[in-house]
């Protein structure tokens, strides 16, 4: 119980900390442990924050399209849009070659909304896209009160849009790095068996030698699928460094 | 072959290499500046493509002044006109484009404006569409602006310290021109929708 209590003291003056730095100007630092939906202002309850996460999560997972809610108090001094696009850019939204990321940005007390879409995003959800979504879907919800309710419709019909313009990253992973794998495999047996007869019976360091060449090459197999596989385990694997060239659209409610 | 001869081959072989070497390195840059206009001027050319929609959708309001639509229809003309090859980016020749497109965009916001005074206009979904994507291009420009700036800086910085102007100037490599923030628009995209942003 008391741990308990020491531990929500905590989280309170961190939030009280985060928010101060959040005053002080600029974006909110990057999420860590990296989280889709960002509520700075505690909007949402947990169970809707949860909710929310966990299908933008899944979505990532399957089309490693990533679609982040960042909710603040103010935008400060600067735009809705300089500060979503910053945001977008310094956290990196998207997968880095596919530039698929798309930040919703929701000031509560100056009541702005503002969608800034990754580059390979702007094709689907087009400027004009941006602002229907934010004029019919989360105007109407969030003018009601009905602020989760807003999120979650507009997000689907985000994911109903951009679906089938991204395939999942591992798999286009996979297509490309198999034969270079091959490649590998083929030159180390290759060094294996001339160490092994140059070496005659020196079996012990063929086998040091194969530890020494097949480590570093499992281990970066796996590293290179590691935010997919890694994120089936629980949370979301982490932004990947996409790029953001000002699509999107703004509004108020 | 006497021995100071040799060292003096070697050190002019020595020369000749690094001179190659950073020749190179500034046809790389020079490309990645081509590169980064090719986009500028992607960025200007969706403004340029939009404006016949939106002079369109505005020339269906009854009695809209004709004052800023022409202003508007001309601007367009003239900064199309404009077209900068990716080899003469020379400071002069970017400000001329700049000078052109930075008409069309004080025609633009001054078109947007007075179409704030048309309640009927402003209700129709097409042109809060428009609105947006004006917006968005507004926006796009000032990134593309931004990226090009940043790669010329980093080209100017290779050709203009020593000893690399030398070879800058053997090879033909120029200072390429920035864009300058546009006078009175310090608050970038010049179109503003009144909380529309």
């Amino acid at each position: 119980m008391s741990r308990k209590l020491i531990i929500y003291f905590f989280f309170t003056v961190y939030c009280f900390l985060f928010t101060a730095i959040l005053n002080a100007q600029d974006i909110p630092a990057k999420p860590n442990p990296p989280r889709l939906v960002n509520d700075f202002v505690m909007k949402l309850s947990p169970t809707e924050l949860s909710s929310l996460e966990q299908k933008l999560k899944v979505y990532a997972d399957t089309t490693s399209t990533q679609i982040a809610i960042v909710i603040v108090k103010t935008t400060g001094d600067s735009g809705p849009y300089d500060y979503a696009i910053k945001i977008a850019k310094d956290w990196g939204v998207g997968q880095k070659d596919k530039n698929n990321g798309l930040v919703l940005l929701w000031a509560t007390e100056t009541r702005k909304l503002r969608i800034v879409t990754g580059r390979g995003m702007e094709a689907t959800i087009t400027d004009a896209v941006s602002k229907r979504i934010i004029n019919t879907i989360l105007k109407p919800y969030f003018q009601g009160g009905q602020f989760y309710q807003g999120l979650d419709v507009a997000t689907t019909e985000i994911m109903k849009r951009a679906s089938g313009e991204f395939g999942a990253d591992a798999q286009s992973d996979d297509d490309g790095s198999i034969i270079p794998f091959l490649v590998i495999i083929i030159i180390v047996i290759v060094f294996l068996v001339i160490a092994a007869k140059r070496g005659g019976g020196r079996n012990g360091g063929a086998g040091g030698f194969m530890g020494g060449w097949l480590g570093p090459i499992i281990f970066s197999s796996g590293g290179s699928s590691g935010w997919g596989g890694g994120s089936s385990g629980g949370g979301f694997g982490g932004f990947g460094g996409g790029d953001f060239g000002g699509g999107g659209a703004g509004g108020d409610y | 072959m006497s021995k100071g001869l040799i060292i003096g081959l070697v050190i002019a072989a020595l020369v000749v290499f690094w001179g190659i070497g950073v020749r190179n390195g500034m046809a790389t840059g020079n490309q990645e500046v081509a590169a980064s206009w090719a986009n500028v001027e992607t960025a200007y050319q969706r403004r340029a493509d939009l404006i016949p929609n939106l002079v369109k959708t505005v020339q269906g309001v009854a009695n809209f002044e004709k004052g800023t639509l022409t202003d508007v229809i001309n601007a367009r003309a003239s900064a199309t006109q404009i077209k900068l090859d990716a080899t003469d980016l020379s400071p002069e020749n970017i400000q001329k484009y700049q000078a052109a497109q930075s008409q069309l965009s004080g025609s633009l916001s001054r078109l947007m404006a007075v179409a704030e005074s048309y309640p009927q206009l402003k209700a129709t979904e097409n042109f809060s569409e428009l609105q947006s994507q004006l917006e968005g291009t507004e926006n796009r420009i000032k990134e593309e602006r931004d990226r090009f700036n940043t790669t010329v800086k980093g080209f100017n910085n290779k050709i203009v310290t020593f000893p690399n102007s030398l070879v800058a100037s053997f090879s033909g490599f120029t200072v390429k021109g920035y864009f300058q923030a546009d006078a009175g628009a310090s608050k970038a995209p010049a179109v503003d929708f009144g909380g529309a942003k």
